[in-house]
């Protein structure tokens, strides 16, 4: 879409910050960013840190649909051990 | 030990003696060790969408977990239609496939893909396995999670090379404890209960997960002593029995009236083990607009995703249930008029097909599903394919438990029936089990009929045969101002000589006195048969929702027209 076009007023799409612990194994990020994506986000940064078994994923998501839905979604993965939402960045997002 | 030989020994610690597979190149090692394995019978199909369907079939009409074998490359992506089709309606399967030795993962060596990336949409978790002393610990973990919590498929691709390495037995048994996350036993049922006591309608919606949870006993007993009208989705057939007094048939795109105006009517709707998919809710917003929602569900993800609930419980399903049944039979619930307005409804507004007394009359599917369901013994299995015979089968069979009824539900792979059939007949081999199949559907998977004859199951194949792909057909007709495209299958070839091909003897029937005769036949024979059975082109399943239109607005048979008022049609 043209930019130009775009009402000066719409809301701009949801952002969320989430941080997930999961375990390091072949297929690990893509089954992470499957889901992501399947789900209705997009990837605005992600930071990735090897911690041992674990690796320490740090997510800038955008979406219409609600975050909640995700989590659920992203803790059914096997290896996935925690989603942890951040609160203050939800916060800070809902009021820009 | 090499590798593969673990792999034998898993399917042995486990209780696995039953697989369907298909050799190649890197999973030779595999094939090669059980060529010395006592203990697991190996299933040759003639495709690897065949043994992932069978396997699928064996899951869902045993309870078990169902187990398929490919090699890399063709055979992964062979199977993989099937193991999405596991994947959708949540079935418990093991799925084994070779891949390139290591060493060369990522060189475009011959037969590799892959698998890993490309099925991840389509399992429950996958294992690229790295080393031979990995794979008893991954193929216990593997088989746990397969069958734990919400059931689904689990893939472990295995190099050659770790397939021939060896690796020391494993010296202790698997551990008990579930390598799944197990769900939260946090469940409120006094809260449901006082739910359940305060509506005036109260409506039970049960789906797949009732069987999956393996609480199908509990369930039959809460239904009775809960007396609770019902309704069910398609996985969810036979959930009640074909003699509950109170249930209403399936709902949705092609459920009964009855269900759909009680699911409409209703104040609150107690759904178990179901996920309020579109082809079950129609459109949302004006799904069960007057009710609360309680959901019992495995699956947390489940909750909330399509319709906001007042109350979910999770946990054991058959704790739940057992603990809800206790509740009612000190204190049934009084909802005898709403009970007595839902008898009505299902009176006059069930599914109902006239049989033909017309002797010379051409045979209708659903007049033919009926007598079926009369003739055959009362623990017949029916392994459906995909379209308008699934849906008459769906409508008009008596299903008394819901692992009699095989039907692709989430996926809707055409093709399914004649594999699954075969799974079914090999989880049970004395047990009565047929395939009724659209024409279309039968030559999806045919080439498995070699399957039925080298293993000499006595299984049964029943083609509807309108000529056409009938349920894209009658969408065309409807919903496209009738321009049929690309439907027509008039040039069929003839099943009956197909099916002698591979040696397995076949009946053709077109009139409906030769109905009875025909069905008779093929039960009584002692081994494989088909029955070849012409119906008309233009039959249609009635009533039908719009895809994307509210279950309010079924369109009718007579009027083919949308009503939308139900009240019209349901007295
Ligand atoms: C593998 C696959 N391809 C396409 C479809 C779309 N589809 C759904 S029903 C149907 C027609 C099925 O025809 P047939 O098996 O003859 O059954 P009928 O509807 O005539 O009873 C088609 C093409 C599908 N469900 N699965």
């Amino acid at each position: 879409m043209n930019p130009s076009t775009q009402p000066a007023n719409q809301p701009s799409t949801p952002s969320y910050t989430l941080t997930c612990r999961m375990s390091q194994e072949a297929a690990a990020l893509e089954r992470l960013c499957q889901v992501v994506r399947i789900r209705g986000f997009k990837i605005a940064r992600m930071a990735v840190e090897s911690a041992g078994e674990h690796l320490d994923i740090a997510l800038t998501l955008e979406g219409t649909r609600p975050i909640a839905m995700l989590q659920a979604q992203l803790l059914k993965l096997h290896t996935v051990a925690e989603v942890v939402l951040d609160q203050g960045a939800l916060a800070r997002s809902l009021r820009a | 030990m090499n590798g593969a030989q673990h792999i034998l020994d898993a399917f042995h610690r486990h209780g696995i003696s039953t697989v369907f597979g298909y050799p190649g190149g890197c999973i030779m090692p595999l094939y090669d060790a059980l060529v010395d394995d006592v203990g697991t019978e190996h299933v040759l199909c003639r495709h690897e969408q065949g043994c992932a369907l069978a396997a699928d079939g064996y899951a869902r009409a045993s309870g078990q977990l169902g187990v398929c074998i490919a090699t890399s490359g063709p055979g992964a992506t062979n199977l993989i239609t099937g193991v999405a089709n596991a994947h959708r309606d949540s079935i418990p399967m093991l799925v084994i496939t070779g891949q390139v030795p290591s060493g060369l993962i990522g060189t475009d060596a011959f037969q590799e893909t892959d698998v890993l990336g490309m099925t991840l949409g389509i399992v429950k978790h996958s294992y690229l396995v790295d080393s031979a002393d990995e794979l008893a610990a991954i193929m216990d973990e593997a088989i746990e999670l397969a069958q734990s919590g919400r059931p689904g498929p689990v893939w472990v691709d295995i190099p050659k090379d770790v397939l021939l390495a060896s690796a020391p037995a494993r010296s202790c048994e698997p551990e008990a404890a579930s390598a799944a996350k197990t769900a939260s036993a946090t469940t409120d049922i006094s809260e449901a209960m006082t739910m359940l006591r305060s509506a005036r309608k109260p409506l039970l919606y049960s789906g797949g997960g009732v069987s999956l949870a393996h609480a199908e006993d509990s369930f039959r007993e809460f239904t009775q002593t809960a007396a609770l009208p019902s309704v069910v989705t398609l996985k969810g057939i036979g959930n009640s029995g074909k003699h509950s007094a109170h249930h209403l048939g399936m709902l949705g795109m092609h459920g009964s009236r009855a269900a759909n105006r009680a699911v409409d009517e209703c104040d609150l709707l107690l759904v178990i083990g179901a996920r309020l998919d579109d082809r079950a809710t129609g459109k949302l917003d004006t799904f069960a607009p007057n009710a609360r929602t309680i959901h019992i569900d495995a699956d947390a993800a489940e909750i909330n995703k399509l319709r906001s609930v007042d109350l979910a419980l999770r946990g054991d399903l058959n704790g739940i249930l057992q603990a809800m049944t206790t509740e009612f039979k000190s204190a049934p619930l009084a909802i005898s008029d709403w009970q007595t307005q839902c008898r009505t409804w299902n009176t006059t507004g069930g599914f109902s097909a006239a049989d033909n007394e017309e002797p010379l009359a051409p045979i209708t599917g659903p007049a033919f599903v009926r007598q079926l369901s009369r003739i055959a013994p009362d623990d017949t299995v029916i392994a459906c394919d995909v379209g308008q015979h699934q849906m008459w089968v769906a409508q008009h069979y008596q299903f008394d438990h819901p692992r009699h009824h095989l039907s692709s539900g989430g996926l809707g792979t055409m093709g399914f029936g004649l594999p699954a059939a075969i799974g079914a007949q090999f989880a049970d081999r004395r047990s009565t089990v047929i395939n009724v199949a659209g024409d279309g559907s039968f030559m999806m998977n045919a080439q498995e009929l070699a399957t039925i004859r080298r293993y000499n199951l006595p299984l049964k194949m029943i083609i509807l045969d309108n000529q056409c792909l009938g349920m894209v057909r009658q969408q065309q007709e409807l919903f496209y101002s009738n321009r049929e495209s690309q439907i027509n299958l008039d040039d069929n070839p003839d099943f009956v000589a197909m099916a002698r091909a591979f040696d397995i003897p076949a009946l053709h029937i077109e009139r409906t006195d030769q109905i009875r005769r025909g069905i008779e036949t093929i039960l009584a024979y002692d081994g494989p048969m088909l029955l070849h059975v012409a119906i008309a082109r233009e039959e249609n399943v009635w009533p039908i929702v719009k895809p994307g239109a509210s279950n309010r607005e079924m369109i009718d048979e007579t009027k083919k027209r949308t009503t939308t008022a139900q009240r019209e049609h349901v007295a």
